[in-house]
């Protein structure tokens, strides 16, 4: 009998009852395989992994559940009825029943996904958790030529593309207005920027506002996800506008729109409807000095310089944009609550370049004509460093003219990579030296009546869990360095004993070099000799691992030091 | 033009009716027949220009002509004749009137003089053309074959001198055919030529002219015959439905044309129906956008349905690397990018890192759309597992052992080195008080030393590279067992008082033996001699007998130790690995441990002390704490004390040999730097 046979009869057990492959599900749906692809994106199911994969490993294989997940939603009557409709307009045109045809197109069936939504996310908080994909390409989708495109066979539609610019703008003015931006990053792919909404840690990646590059795949399946993304953001926007007591769908003032100044206009709009956070705005900022940041060299440069095509289509794009947003994250963050503004040139810029309380100037040309002596001129690389180190950094070393020092990642736990980066370091005595001077000041309690939101609860927790990580650290230094003490002893023992032996036995000396290093590696390899095959195999896996990290680091303190040197000499 | 609708009620099967019709449409014919003369002025150009062209046919076809001079005048006339008819087919106009033209025979020029002025007599002579419409009723009467057979095969005529008979019944002789020579340069000669056509029945040349090649080119393509023909004319109904007396049908009005259709009625009672309902709606626009409401108000809902969900894994995020600006260590140098190629594709870096000046000068990332693509795919594509990360020290995954300080004494350090020998150790061998050492060399010689001094006692020169030395157990016999090549010697030590050196030579006398049966077969296997050279005996033919069999699953045992309790057996194997075995326990080994990189040499187990030991050609022996219990269900415990090292490798070998003191924790390890060391506790 082989070994797999099964009586006629009985039913099928194990994993060849529970995993179908795709081509099965798709058979057991009775749906085509892209509308099963449809599915499967807009209600999240995934293939599985089984243990034992019984059709052969070179199929997918779903979860017999999974798949009957999908065949009693109502989705799939829907996508039928879709189907349907289509044919019947066919029909129709190619009986020439004009009349029919349009009277059919008129109403074309449709669905909505918000029953998805809730499926797949039952909480709010499910949903920031899973926000980063969705941000991303929302945002990515925004960067698009807003032109109805059609690449490989398959078109973008431009309403798609305008209605992702409006959410991504619309996210993008609550967590400004709220000043939920913890991190920022410039990278070459695009500028990561990292928020804290509700306790989740939101993570997303604009690209930079440029033509993009449209390669040839398949863009159905990423419009698909798209349609998903786009619904759930627009009910987290709700919810999220609702929950700072502002209309949603927020109407905006038509000048400003027609200026593409969209996010200016939301913020005002925020500003206008938002009766909790207006309070914010008239904060007690006797002490600090204005800070206005313009950056209207940045929109203009862009256009000027790299985006000549863009000129007339984006007066005011994409960086300035999130320049507001960056710009109130920096203000939040610093201890001392001044108020800042930021503006462009020209129509419906709240400030003029020409004022006179400006004293910061963001800007992004190689050089500035004409100056004012009561401002400074920076690059926009400032911003962004400040809300990295939530500390306003002495802006002498980013004027316009000269190069900037490097832009690090904040995403990287420097200590834990081995490599600390010079300017890190730097940034961290300033603050150092900043703390002892505002620490005296009572400026807490301040903010804390400003902000109607418990973010300073958030900041003490998040300060609090630093505080615990670095006793954790410190604690295993300790025990390191009490470990080393320890193997030192020993190796004092074994030097002392051999130094008594000395007498006694001549070729001793020789090997009291290596010595103390051999014993510790024995020591070390000792316990690997009695470990079972797949744990030693393990082991030495995760030692590799090290070894190779290690490396990297190794790798990096060589050029800082060749590079140290050649400066040197230079 | 007129004419061919003319032609077409004249072609018509039904030519009664037109008859009966003609009278009364002669008036309306005529009629027309004006007006449209009128209307083909225009239609005249396209004839004038036809003439023009039919000017440069004329002189062709008179060269045509005078080339085949030859040719009787009359199928010169019969070729025009049929010009006409091919041209005028359906145009019977001139039809019956050509044949009185062409009997007065005239030139070509005549007969294109008469194409010509076609349009013109048309409407000059419009009588004429009413004649026409009624004489010529059928196409063959047009044609007028020179010969008469008649439709039979040409080859009844084939060796006649004549193809036929004419209409006076003459005989048409058959003409001189072109010899194909001359036809062909005939044909080279006359660029006219591929218009010929040779006529069979008649026997005659045709050369058709250019009119004709159109036509027969319309006719190729499937056209009608003539360029003025359309096709596709506007029907024009020549009967008067006005001034008819009786209706063409007489049946009443049917019922069905009076009463509203009841399946229209239902059809619009079922639409209303619909309305009603409200299945179909008229008037309402699909709502454009999805209408958004908070979502998640109610937070009482059950939580997700379905499967166990796992979260997809988030991007990763860009390190110092990623940065456009990063710091200058992060940069690798030209050589790095370039030895990046002989990395294989999915080892090298994705990024490489670069400095731009400014953030103006960053472009767009290349790979953004496909990235994101990429992680599309990875959602909804990749099997998604929950993994459980192995967060954990490395050090956790090492077992407990018990501390070593609790397992001392053990050998640690090299106390004494023995040195002498000049080649490889191979084997060495305690006094069973520990006093004395043995050892053999590969050079040939045996010695003995002091344990606790390292003083040589004695040497023996066997001349054979040693394999094994063996100390009698008995400590009151001190003797030893050499084995050198195929011999073993028994050597008397010296190292004993003078009672025991008496004994040791009476025992290691022994006469010279006899022959023996050679069908005993224990006689046969031992020699016995008495060596008189070293003082001792030799034993001579030593044959090895087969006595136990091991498996250990190792690939080729070298050394077999025993555990002084019996029931524990360590063996140690040329891949590196040793083996214990609990006999009581199962045949297979109760722990493997891998331990030496190289070939193991020797093991080696302590007779009062819970200790072994393994050698080893990487120079290394460890030493091992193996505590068995004398509880049968608790497991022997192995844990693994110290590694020595100290002897160097030569030759590819290292520690030959190691033994251990038969009372103290201290380990002999005979080297194959010719050097044997003591390791003390």
């Amino acid at each position: 009998m082989p070994k797999h046979y099964r009586p006629a009869g009985k039913k099928k057990e194990g994993n060849a009852a529970k995993y179908v492959t795709r081509s099965q599900a798709v058979k057991l749906l009775q749906v085509s395989l892209p509308v099963f692809r449809k599915l499967c994106i807009l209600k999240g199911v995934f293939p599985r992994e089984p243990k034992k994969k019984v059709q052969g490993n070179h199929h997918s294989y779903y979860h017999l559940k999974d798949i009957m997940f999908l065949k009693y939603d109502p989705l799939v009557e829907e996508l039928r009825d879709i189907r349907a409709y289509e044919k019947k307009v066919k029909k129709a045109r190619s009986k020439k029943n004009k009349d029919r045809a349009e009277r059919l197109l008129s109403r074309k069936p449709s669905y909505t996904l918000d029953r998805l939504i809730k499926e797949r996310y039952p909480t709010f908080i499910d949903a920031l958790r899973d926000l980063d994909d969705c941000l991303s390409m929302v945002h990515l989708f925004a960067a698009l030529p807003a032109v109805d495109r059609a690449v490989d066979g398959e078109k973008i539609p431009v309403n798609r593309v305008h209605n992702c610019r409006r959410l991504s703008h619309e996210w993008q003015a609550y967590i400004s207005r709220t000043h939920k931006l913890r991190k920022t990053f410039i990278s070459v792919k695009g500028i990561y920027y990292q928020a804290e909404v509700d306790g989740q840690t939101v993570t997303w990646l604009t690209p930079h506002a440029l033509q993009q590059v449209l390669p040839e795949v398949d863009y159905r399946v990423m419009l698909t996800f798209l349609e998903f993304y786009e619904s759930l953001l627009a009910f987290v926007n709700y919810k999220l506008y609702h929950s700072i007591n502002v209309n949603y769908p927020p109407i905006l003032d038509s000048r400003l729109e027609a200026l593409a100044a969209d996010l200016y206009a939301l913020s005002r709009y925020l500003d206008a409807n938002a009766t909790s956070v207006k309070t914010k705005a008239v904060t007690s900022s006797g002490s600090g000095s204005d800070l206005e940041h313009q950056q209207d060299g940045k929109k203009f440069d862009e256009d000027e310089l790299r985006l000549a095509q863009l000129q007339k289509q984006l007066p005011s794009n994409e960086p300035g944009a999130l320049m507001h947003l960056v710009e109130d994250a920096a203000d939040n963050d610093d201890e001392d609550a001044e108020t800042r503004e930021f503006s462009w040139e020209g129509e419906g810029a709240p400030f003029e370049e020409s004022d006179q309380s400006i004293t910061h100037q963001v800007i992004d040309r190689p050089k500035q004509e004409r100056k004012h002596l009561s401002r400074d001129y920076i690059q926009p690389q400032w911003v962004y460093d400040c809300v990295n180190a939530r500390f306003i950094l002495p802006a002498d070393k980013y004027t316009i003219g000269c190069i900037p020092p490097p832009h690090l990642s904040p995403f990287v736990d420097n200590e834990a990579e081995g490599h600390v980066p010079e300017y890190a370091e730097a940034i961290e005595r300033l603050k150092a030296a900043e703390r002892k001077e505002v620490l005296p000041l009572p400026g807490m309690g301040k903010e804390d009546l400003d902000d109607p939101h418990s973010l300073l609860d958030i900041i003490d927790r998040a300060e609090a869990i630093e505080a615990a990580k670095r006793k954790q650290k410190m604690s295993i230094l300790e025990k390191q360095y009490h470990e080393e003490l320890k193997l030192e002893l020993q190796g004092v023992q074994h030097s002392a004993l051999s130094s008594d032996i000395k007498g006694k036995g001549e070729a001793v000396e020789e090997d009291a070099g290596p010595d103390l290093q051999q014993i510790a590696e024995d020591a070390a390899n000792m316990s690997k000799v009695v470990m079972p095959r797949r744990k030693r195999k393990l082991l030495e896996a995760m030692e590799i691992g090290k070894e190779r990290k290690q490396a990297h680091v190794h790798r990096l303190k060589e050029r800082k030091k060749k590079i140290d040197e050649a400066n040197k000499s230079a | 033009m007129k004419q061919r609708k003319q032609n077409e009620f004249k072609n018509g099967k039904d030519k009664a009716k037109v008859q009966k019709l003609k009278s009364k449409l002669e008036e309306e014919t005529l009629r027309r027949i004006a007006e449209a003369a009128a209307a083909e002025e225009s239609s005249d150009d396209s004839t004038f220009v036809s003439v023009s062209e039919d000017d440069d046919d004329e002189s062709l076809s008179e060269d045509g002509s005078s080339i085949s001079e030859s040719g009787s005048e009359q199928s010169k006339l019969s070729n025009d004749e049929d010009v006409d008819q091919a041209s005028e087919s359906d145009n019977p106009s001139s039809g019956s009137d050509d044949d009185d033209d062409h009997q007065s025979g005239d030139s070509v020029r005549d007969r294109d003089d008469n194409d010509n002025y076609h349009g013109e007599d048309k409407h000059g002579e419009s009588d004429d053309s009413r004649e026409v419409v009624e004489e010529s009723d059928s196409s063959e009467d047009e044609v007028a074959p020179r010969n008469t057979i008649g439709d039979v095969p040409l080859e009844w005529y084939k060796d006649e001198e004549h193809i036929g008979y004419d209409l006076a019944g003459k005989k048409i002789k058959k003409k001189e055919r072109q010899s194909k020579l001359d036809s062909f340069l005939a044909s080279v000669d006359d660029s006219k030529n591929w218009r010929k056509i040779i006529d069979e029945y008649n026997d005659e040349e045709v050369e058709l002219t250019k009119e004709e090649t159109k036509l027969v080119r319309r006719l190729l393509k499937g056209k009608a015959p003539h360029a003025d023909f359309d096709p596709h004319a506007p029907y024009i109904d020549w009967f008067d439905w006005d001034g008819a007396k009786h209706p063409l049908s007489n049946a009443p009005e049917p019922k069905r044309r009076f009463i509203p259709s009841k399946w229209e009625s239902k059809k619009v009672l079922r639409l209303v129906r619909a309305i009603r309902e409200g299945r179909i709606k008229l008037d309402d626009k699909p709502n454009e956008k999805a209408r958004l409401y908070d979502l998640w108000h109610d937070s009482s809902s059950s939580g997700r349905q379905g499967l166990a969900y796992i979260p997809a894994p988030r991007r990763k995020v860009g390190g110092h690397e990623e940065s456009y600006r990063p710091s200058a260590e992060y940069i690798p140098t030209q050589e790095e990018i370039n030895s990046y190629q002989l990395l294989f594709e999915e080892d090298r870096p994705k990024v490489i890192p670069k400095e731009y000046t400014s953030l103006r000068s960053v472009p767009a990332y290349s790979k953004a759309v496909q990235e994101m693509f990429d992680r599309c795919l990875d959602l909804y594509l990749c099997p998604r597992v929950r993994k459980n990360r192995i967060n954990i020290d490395p050090e956790s995954l090492k077992p407990k052992l018990p501390s070593r300080k609790d397992l001392k004494p053990y050998p640690t350090t090299c106390y004494l080195e023995y040195k002498g020998h000049t080649g490889p150790v191979m084997t060495i061998s305690t006094e069973p008080t520990g006093q004395w050492i043995a050892s053999g060399s590969k050079d040939g010689t045996v010695r003995i030393w002091e344990v606790e001094t390292g003083r040589c006692l004695r040497v023996w020169d066997l001349g054979e590279s040693i394999d094994e030395v063996a100390w009698n157990p008995l400590p009151e016999l001190p003797i030893f067992a050499v084995a050198a090549g195929h011999d073993v010697f028994i050597l008397n030590t010296g190292c004993g008082n003078n009672e025991e050196d008496k004994k040791i030579e009476e025992l290691l006398h022994v006469e010279p033996q006899k022959a023996m049966d050679d069908s005993d077969t224990t006689a046969s296997i031992v020699n016995w001699g008495q060596d008189d050279k070293h003082g001792g005996i030799r034993l001579k033919h030593f044959k090895q007998k087969l006595v136990k069999k091991l498996e250990a699953g190792v690939r080729e045992i070298s050394s077999i130790a025993i555990h002084p309790g019996g029931d524990n057996v360590i063996v140690g194997s040329r891949d590196g690995k040793l083996c214990w075995f609990d006999m009581d326990l199962s045949s297979r080994p109760y722990r493997v441990l891998r331990c030496h990189p190289k070939d193991i040499t020797r093991v080696a187990c302590h007779r009062s002390y819970p200790l072994f030991a393994s050698c080893s050609d990487d120079s290394t022996a460890y030493i091992f704490h193996g505590m068995v219990y004398s509880d049968l269900n608790q497991n022997p415990l192995i844990v693994p004390l110290e590694i020595l090292r100290g002897h160097s490798t030569t030759d590819g070998r290292g520690v030959l040999d190691c033994k251990f003191h038969p009372r103290q924790p201290w380990l002999f390890t005979a080297g194959a730097d010719s050097l044997i060391k003591l390791y003390c506790h």
